[in-house]
């Protein structure tokens, strides 16, 4: 559409690192524009540099090139990109759920008691979590510790939200519940999402947009997925675009060796 | 409930061996098996007692015992306090400068071998015969231990936390105050521990060195004693000693812990 509707653009990213004098390429030339309020899932075998592009993103790396949301260039972590990442220990082990929501949010000028507790009730019930306020991280599940870290995400109200394969650690029945969720609040929330992962199938369930990358950030396959949610496994062209998202992957993988 | 009947056991068990112990001390004082020094060496459980009420009520040379604790416990915690500040100081420092950690980390390293009762001639020189001297020694008794303690804290930091701090747009002074250092607790609490161990040693011997009436604190008391031959008295401060030792373990550092760590589940 519009040009106004880009959230994301990266332009010519290239990401090394340095070991011994050797350089080793991560990601080379990669070029993205993310629209707003997509949800962009990003599939690609281990090594592939899906993880670097996203710390890139998020400010934890430096790099070249250059990353912009909502076209102001970006080299430093901040709020507008919240990570979500994978260890089940991102929140603070010194703070109650509670704290952990409204730290940042304290840090972002809001002082009222009232209003904090209030932004903290209603994102943990987007969450479907409620009455843990009291709790420490430590006394909580990972599917659980996870939900916080997603409420924690949401309540700061960034444009990008990226996460790392934050489910890939959970149980199946777990990481499904977790899934449905995401989806939910990613289609009522007015936030962009770049989601990670291993799992087809959660690339597909979740993603407005699937991509494929191969070593170095080479880009494989990179098309919206036009499959109505929620999607099933029964649902008209799951099977074709698992097939073709599995065998791009597999592709990749053959060649690894 | 498990738990409850193992914290009784460990407790019956503890006292039966007190009681132990004092039986065997009581049997070898009166056994006199060291003949005319059994006194000295082995003085009755009850003559240590006395001693100990007489500490308190007469003292020596007119000044109760409570003057020579009072005394020391004012120089020992302006001496920790002022070495667990200064740690906190040059370890935040560290960790906002390369070229200031480097430089820390060679002081902590160097500094840490040097026994306090080692530096005490070249103190005295610099401040004089006065109780500077020991808040002095207190303070170089806690400041390497603790900061050594930060330090490797800070290390070891998982990487998520900084990042998670920096994601939320927190840096500098507020990362370390909001970040490093809470992440840091188990590490500063056990710096504390070995800061205090320290810091009541160095204290104690110390004050028996270079001990002056301008200066009267624990360890002069004990000498005192030691000179007069008043060996029961000197048995019955050893054991105020222990309990002020255990006082403080159980009533400051323990619940310290159980508050911090222990409620975050940084600990079993």
């Amino acid at each position: 559409m519009t040009e106004k509707n880009i959230v994301l653009e990266i332009k010519h990213l290239k990401k090394a690192f340095y070991d011994n004098g050797f350089e080793e390429e991560i990601v080379a030339d990669f070029n993205l524009q993310v629209e707003k309020n997509e949800f962009l899932c990003i599939l690609g075998p281990s090594g592939c540099g899906k993880t670097t592009l996203l710390r890139c993103i998020a400010g934890f790396e430096k790099y070249q090139g250059e990353i912009l949301v909502n076209g102001q260039l970006k080299k430093e972590p901040g709020v507008d990109r919240i990570m979500v990442f994978q260890d089940f220990n991102q929140l603070f082990p010194w703070k109650t759920v509670e704290k952990n929501i409204q730290y940042p949010l304290k840090q972002q000028g809001i002082r009222d008691k009232k209003e904090l507790d209030r932004i903290t009730a209603e994102y943990l019930a987007k969450v479907n979590l409620n009455g843990i306020q009291k709790k420490y991280p430590h006394q909580l599940s990972g599917g659980m510790k996870q939900r916080v870290a997603i409420a924690k995400a949401l309540a700061l109200k960034p444009q990008i939200i990226l996460m790392d394969e934050p489910f890939a650690a959970l149980d199946a029945m777990t990481r499904n519940k977790l899934l449905a969720e995401v989806l939910l609040i990613s289609q009522n929330e007015d936030c962009t999402f770049i989601f990670i992962t291993h799992n087809i199938q959660e690339a597909i369930v979740l993603g407005s947009r699937v991509m494929v990358l191969a070593s170095k950030g080479e880009v494989k396959i990179d098309e919206k997925n036009t499959i109505e949610k929620p999607v099933t496994p029964a649902s008209e062209g799951y099977g074709n675009l698992w097939k073709r998202l599995h065998d791009a992957l597999e592709d990749e993988s053959a060649q690894e060796q | 409930m498990n738990k409850s009947k193992e914290k009784v056991y460990r407790l019956v068990v503890q006292i039966c061996f007190v009681i132990m112990v004092a039986v065997i001390w009581e049997v070898t004082a009166r056994a006199h098996i060291f003949g005319e020094r059994s006194e000295l060496v082995f003085p009755t459980l009850e003559a240590i007692a006395k001693a100990f009420i007489d500490n308190f009520a007469i003292g020596y040379a007119g000044t109760s015992f409570w003057f020579y604790i009072l005394n020391s416990l004012q120089l020992l915690l302006l001496g920790l306090f002022i070495g667990i500040v200064l740690s906190f100081v040059f370890t935040g420092l560290s960790i906002m400068s390369k070229t200031f950690h480097y430089i820390y980390d060679l002081i902590v390293a160097v500094f840490d071998l040097l026994p306090g009762v080692a530096l005490l001639p070249v103190v005295i020189i610099i401040f004089g015969i006065n109780p500077a001297v020991i808040v002095f020694l207190v303070v170089h008794a806690v400041i390497w231990p603790m900061s050594r303690n930060i330090l490797d804290g800070f290390w070891a930091v998982p990487k998520i936390y900084i990042e998670a701090g920096k994601n939320i747009g927190i840096h500098g002074i507020k990362l370390l105050m909001g970040i490093y250092i809470p992440a840091t607790t188990s590490y500063i609490v056990s710096g504390i521990k070995v800061s205090w161990a320290r810091a009541w040693r160095g204290l104690i011997s110390a004050e028996m060195i270079f001990g002056i009436a301008s200066c009267p604190g624990i360890g002069l008391y004990i000498n005192q004693m030691r000179t007069n031959l008043k060996n029961a008295e000197m048995y019955a401060t050893l054991i105020v000693i222990i309990i002020i030792g255990m006082i403080v373990q159980y009533g400051v550092l323990e619940p310290i812990e159980k508050h911090t760590i222990k409620r975050w589940g940084m600990t079993r």
